[in-house]
């Protein structure tokens, strides 16, 4: 790894959350349209509380996992083939592209886990007995997904389909992080935490760096 | 192609077709399971769908890895032919399961472990063929389906093992090489289903791999071919920079 590689890595996420400040596409349109989702379900499934209190740390999650999606999609849709063709020329390490990149989704992506949580305590009454454990659950699932989502941006960049195919790819594969996070929470209510669903995150997000640094370089080839 | 290729693979394609047969006359006279009836026989069709399934994915994941590696696009074209193929076993062995479902379960869908995963695997390659298609260039289109075809294994490991982590509705995986519960001559017509379905993915993948060849090789003619189309004769105004401003 050269001595550029987190300076690098630091400069993209700084670009990427810039972006963020200035277009506000996550604060503004992504976490209302989170909220508004988490208010519409009790709507669909009536407003028995003991149903909502059971049902909401899965909500919570889908709703992270459906709509962190976007937040995942938006530099496929900002970025123009120019662009990147710009990175790739300036000779910015596909690696640290790939760290940069994810660094900013994860943490963009936590602090809409945050909010989101709030609204799910707020709106379904959740027991919050155990939910220390959400410190490990929320960055593990934001980094996961951040991963997934700067996978997915890559392979998807300059196809035909586009932006609109990254979600296809990525919600079918977070489904390991789905379950690892839920089921992380609901064993704590049950019968205390159960680590090995919190191994199991923890291996997929391995994976997914393994196979965001071994391939970086490939996409970033093929742009 | 070569006469010797074109010979081995029509004899693939009769082997195949002859172990089919024998699969079949297998699992018609293998003997009446009590418990289930004839929906049972189901058996000698959902197990070895399913085990297409992992072994088509797992040829997409070892050939998007070995194009990595080589760079030479045939292997892109395997991984690609051999999602096609897991693809369409993958929906057979869902439909024959809610079919089988239907008649032991008596529901075509529970929210089952593996019934659950299995679909969502399905949709992970229904995404891997649905980027390759968005993608025009071979070599842009090899290097960012190999990509998903790495990842797509993720998927595989928590559908092998859902029966085990979740003690749901569907029974614990039916291959167990210490603990086999099954007559000898249902065993015999299961391994033989199996058998004759991995020869007709054999088959089918060579055929696949083939037609992609050609595929391929047309588009490289129509590249190398490509004449004037329809607008060249038109070009951009310019400034005459004598008359610049009048």
């Amino acid at each position: 790894m050269s001595n550029r590689f987190w300076p690098q890595a630091f400069a993209i996420a700084r670009r990427d959350l810039d972006r963020e400040r200035r277009s506000g596409e996550v604060a503004w349109v992504t976490i209302p349209f989170g909220a508004v989702a988490l208010l519409l379900v009790p709507l669909a499934v009536g407003i028995n509380q003991d149903v909502l209190s059971r049902i909401g740390t899965g909500m919570l999650f889908v709703v992270v996992m459906l709509f962190g999606v976007l937040t995942a999609v938006r530099q496929t849709n900002i970025e123009t083939p120019a662009q990147r063709d710009a990175i790739a020329l300036l000779g910015v390490d596909p690696v640290a592209e790939f760290a940069g990149r994810s660094m900013a989704t994860a943490l963009l992506l936590l602090a809409f886990q945050v909010v989101m949580g709030a609204v799910t305590v707020a709106l379904y009454g959740l027991d919050l007995a155990g939910w220390e454990w959400m410190v490990v659950v929320m960055p593990l699932t934001a980094i996961g997904l951040a991963e997934l989502g700067t996978l997915s941006g890559s392979i998807a960049a300059s196809t035909n389909a586009g932006p609109a195919l990254v979600p296809l790819l990525v919600t079918p594969l977070a489904i390991p992080l789905l379950l690892g996070s839920t089921q992380t929470v609901e064993s704590i209510t049950r019968d205390g935490v159960n680590l090995s669903w919190l191994v199991l995150m923890a291996i997929v997000v391995l994976v997914l760096a393994i196979v965001g640094v071994v391939t970086a370089r490939p996409l970033q080839e093929t742009r | 192609m070569t006469d010797a290729t074109r010979r081995s693979r029509s004899w693939l394609d009769i082997v195949a077709v002859a172990a089919v047969v024998g699969a079949l006359v297998f699992a018609m006279t293998s003997p009446r399971v009590e418990s289930q009836g004839d929906s049972a026989r189901m058996l000698f069709i959902h197990v070895p769908t399913i085990w297409l399934a992992y072994l088509a994915f797992a040829v997409t994941f070892v050939a998007s890895i070995t194009y990595l590696v080589t760079k030479k696009l045939k292997w892109d074209l395997i991984a690609g032919s051999s999602a096609e193929i897991g693809v369409v076993f993958t929906t057979v062995a869902i439909i024959g399961g809610a079919i089988w479902g239907k008649a032991t379960w008596n529901v075509y869908w529970t929210w089952d472990a593996r019934l659950t995963l299995t679909a969502i695997m399905l949709f992970v390659y229904i995404g891997y063929l649905a980027l390759r298609r968005s993608i025009p260039d071979p070599e842009a289109r090899a290097r960012r389906s190999s990509v998903l075809g790495i990842l797509g294994l993720v998927q595989l490991i928590p559908v092998h093992f859902s029966v085990t982590w979740w003690r749901t509705l569907h029974q614990s995986n039916t291959f167990r090489p210490r603990d086999i519960q099954m007559d000898g001559p249902i065993l015999a017509a299961l391994l033989m289903s199996v058998g004759a379905f991995t020869l007709v993915y054999a088959s089918l993948l060579r055929h696949r791999v083939h037609l992609a060849e050609l595929e391929l090789v047309a588009l490289e003619a129509a590249a190398a071919t490509e004449g004037p189309v329809a607008g060249d004769a038109v070009t951009a105004p310019t400034i005459d920079s004598a008359g610049a401003g009048e």
